[in-house]
């Protein structure tokens, strides 16, 4: 049954699996669905969709697989006898003393522009509601910053399926994920090295002194407990977010979220940088000048155990890596992008720079020439899953 | 003893949850459910409790919490220090087999419900070892030889802050559902659920605020539901006037947290 809905999920991005397709017929059967459209749109999401970021692919293809389906009347009875009581409206005080700047609009009008908005999506049909559901900034938005709007969408107990599905609810959920982002996190919990050495209570049993002290003991238990083993990776994170970075930034992204739920590391330090690292770095993401810290900075805190694992494509000028006065964004106080980076390499042994876009295979042209450099001064992999691995590998190597 | 779940009195649930709920019962597969903090999620199991009149056994996730501790514990320790002593029933190991919430909850002679509060908090393989004993609803404890299988299938209700991504194996075997967070009318009749005779006045201004505030993009951390439930109280013990709320926004540190917060609201009030 449905087969087609099913190639429809498929093909609009939803990994949707026999075993969920098989419990979604389950539920067919025993009657489940108690022959609602509605309901049946419920109970298929909650079976087939596994995360919150995949429901505006969902309300696609349903809407795509089901678009002939007649349920459209009921609702836009409903937004209709709504209407009728807009003259009963209220229009929050608050709201417009706060807001005084904002547009006023006639009743009548906002009335006559609502009332052509429902006849042009009439004509568009299906899957064209969203003009009135979540508009944001349009006079029928849902969060009242416009003066004398209309407020739609919030109707109580189970709305229709294509309302639902027109409001794109969850559009802001949407990411498009090129990598699988747990891939990153399981490669991660790979970047252990233990030590027992911390100061932290005896927890764990210890066997060996156990047996001793026992012996010692006439062969009465006597227990001897140790610290546990704790994972000791402490972690610089340097991340470029310069103009050429912007493509990548899910990525980057991806990687960053997949670093900090990471809880096994001892501690994880991030900051950023801009197309190269000089004598400062900033703090935030956004690079705005003066919220950086010096290079020196770092070098005091964070002793040399920290990895570090720079991201970055290392694109840049020549002159922007070799001159000193190569940062066109700040200071380079005496020193070239190149020298600064040899500092970094000379206090942190294990460095790695991980490149989203690595020309490693590729002859070499002329406009490669600051990646080139910078790939002898750190060991450079390419920014995927794979290219990860082998860069945790180098990192905890002890040679 | 209710079979449909209805929400309860102090529980206000949206129908497409109820619904979730009884097409997980019906499908006899765990719920999984996602959602913002404060959207209610772990309350939403103690209300299918209650409203259905069944046990509740609640298993707490914690970033070491193994899937073995869920099913059994076999005190070797204490075994081995009874056996110094000569204490009575050393030569049989099920004295010291100790269940878990799990093997609690498969054990109890009627159905009940188990909740396992934020599974992402536990390691990433976590979710994988229980594949087996939440799809069959048994397990084997090897000492003893003994299989613990549930008399009545549990209702499982799984809750997740989204910290960590859960596998696809287990993902595939949940029924899902993720809880938006409430709007005006929702919140409404959640609020009237805790507070019996609140003024309309308060309720609207405060709803007001704490929309207007969820809305400023600076805020990090959104206050949620709870917050807004405590912060109500504050207002109605302290009989502030609710016409000024957004201007003098007073015990706004029940809403807001962080000190970057504060600061963000302060700053968007002056515009």
């Amino acid at each position: 049954m449905f087969l087609d809905f099913f190639d429809t999920l498929k093909r609009k991005g939803i990994d949707v699996s026999m075993t969920e397709w098989l419990t979604l017929m389950d539920a067919l059967d025993k009657g489940l669905i108690e022959s609602n459209f509605t309901k049946f749109y419920y109970v298929s999401r909650m079976i087939l969709v596994k995360s919150e970021s995949d429901y505006d692919k969902f309300d696609m293809a349903f809407s795509e697989y089901f678009k002939d389906v007649k349920s459209e009347d009921a609702a836009l009875k409903r937004v209709l006898e709504w209407l009728d009581k807009g003259d009963q409206m209220e229009f929050d005080k608050q709201n417009q003393q706060m807001y005084s700047f904002s547009q006023t609009r006639n009743s009548d009008e906002v009335k006559r522009l609502f009332r052509e908005r429902l006849a042009e999506q009439n004509s568009e049909h299906n899957g064209g509601n969203h003009w009135i559901g979540t508009a944001g900034g349009s006079a029928f938005g849902h969060h009242g910053r416009n003066l004398g709007g209309i407020r739609v969408g919030e109707f109580g107990g189970m709305q229709s399926a294509f309302q639902v599905m027109g409001a794109h609810k969850y559009q802001d959920f949407r990411n498009d994920r090129v990598l699988n982002y747990r891939q990153f996190q399981v490669a991660f919990r790979r970047l252990r090295q233990y030590s027992s050495r911390l100061d932290v209570p005896k927890t764990e049993l210890d066997i060996d002194g156990t047996i001793d002290k026992t012996c010692e003991n006439g062969g009465y238990l006597q227990l001897e407990f140790d610290r546990p083993r704790k994972n000791t990776v402490k972690l610089l994170l340097l991340f470029d977010c310069g103009g050429t970075m912007i493509p990548f930034m899910e990525l980057c992204n991806e990687l960053f979220q997949a670093v900090h739920k990471a809880n096994h590391f001892k501690d994880v330090q991030t900051y950023y940088f801009h197309n190269c690292i000089y004598s400062k770095v900033y703090k935030t993401a956004e690079c705005e000048i003066g919220e950086w810290v010096d290079l020196d900075y770092l070098f005091r805190h964070y002793d040399k155990d920290y990895k570090v694992i720079i991201v970055g494509d290392a694109q840049m000028a020549p002159e922007e890596l070799l001159d000193k006065n190569g940062n066109y964004r700040g200071p380079n106080d005496g020193l070239s992008g190149y020298e600064w980076c040899q500092l970094l390499t000379q206090k942190y042994k294990k460095c790695v720079w991980l490149n989203p876009r690595y020309h490693r295979e590729l002859t070499r042209m002329h406009w490669m020439e600051s990646e080139d450099k910078l790939a002898k001064l750190f060991h450079m992999y390419l920014l995927s899953v794979d290219g990860l691995k082998d860069a945790i590998t180098y990192l905890l190597k002890t040679k | 003893m209710n079979t449909k779940f209805t929400g309860s009195k102090d529980y206000v649930a949206s129908e497409e949850l109820m619904a979730a709920v009884d097409i997980a019962i019906a499908l006899e597969k765990p719920l999984l459910i996602k959602g913002e903090p404060g959207t209610g999620k772990t309350m939403l199991a103690e209300a299918i409790s209650q409203s259905m009149g069944k046990d509740l056994y609640i298993w707490n996730i914690k970033s070491t919490t193994k899937a073995q501790d869920g099913l059994y514990v076999y005190d070797t320790i204490q075994r081995l220090y009874d056996s110094q002593f000569g204490e009575e029933g050393v030569d049989d190991i099920a004295h010291y087999i100790k269940l878990g919430k799990l093997g609690e909850a498969f054990k109890a002679n009627k159905q009940v419900i188990l909740l396992i509060d934020e599974i992402d908090k536990a390691d990433l393989e976590f979710p994988n070892d229980l594949l087996w004993e939440l799809d069959k609803m048994e397990f084997y404890i090897h000492e003893t030889h003994e299989t613990v299988k549930a008399n009545e299938r549990p209702i499982v209700i799984i809750t997740s802050n989204a910290e960590k991504e859960l596998p696809d194996a287990f993902l595939r075997r949940c029924i899902f559902h993720y809880i938006t967070f409430p709007d005006r009318e929702q919140m409404t009749e959640i609020v009237h659920a805790h507070f019996e005779n609140l003024e309309e006045n308060v309720l609207k201004n405060a709803l007001d605020t704490f929309y207007w505030i969820r809305s400023i993009k600076d805020v990090r951390k959104k206050p949620s539901t709870s917050e807004l439930i405590d912060w109500i109280r504050a207002l109605t013990i302290s009989g502030i006037d609710p016409e000024h709320l957004r201007e003098q926004l007073p015990f706004l540190g029940v809403l807001l947290k962080k000190d970057e917060d504060l600061e963000a609201v302060k700053k968007a009030k002056l515009y």
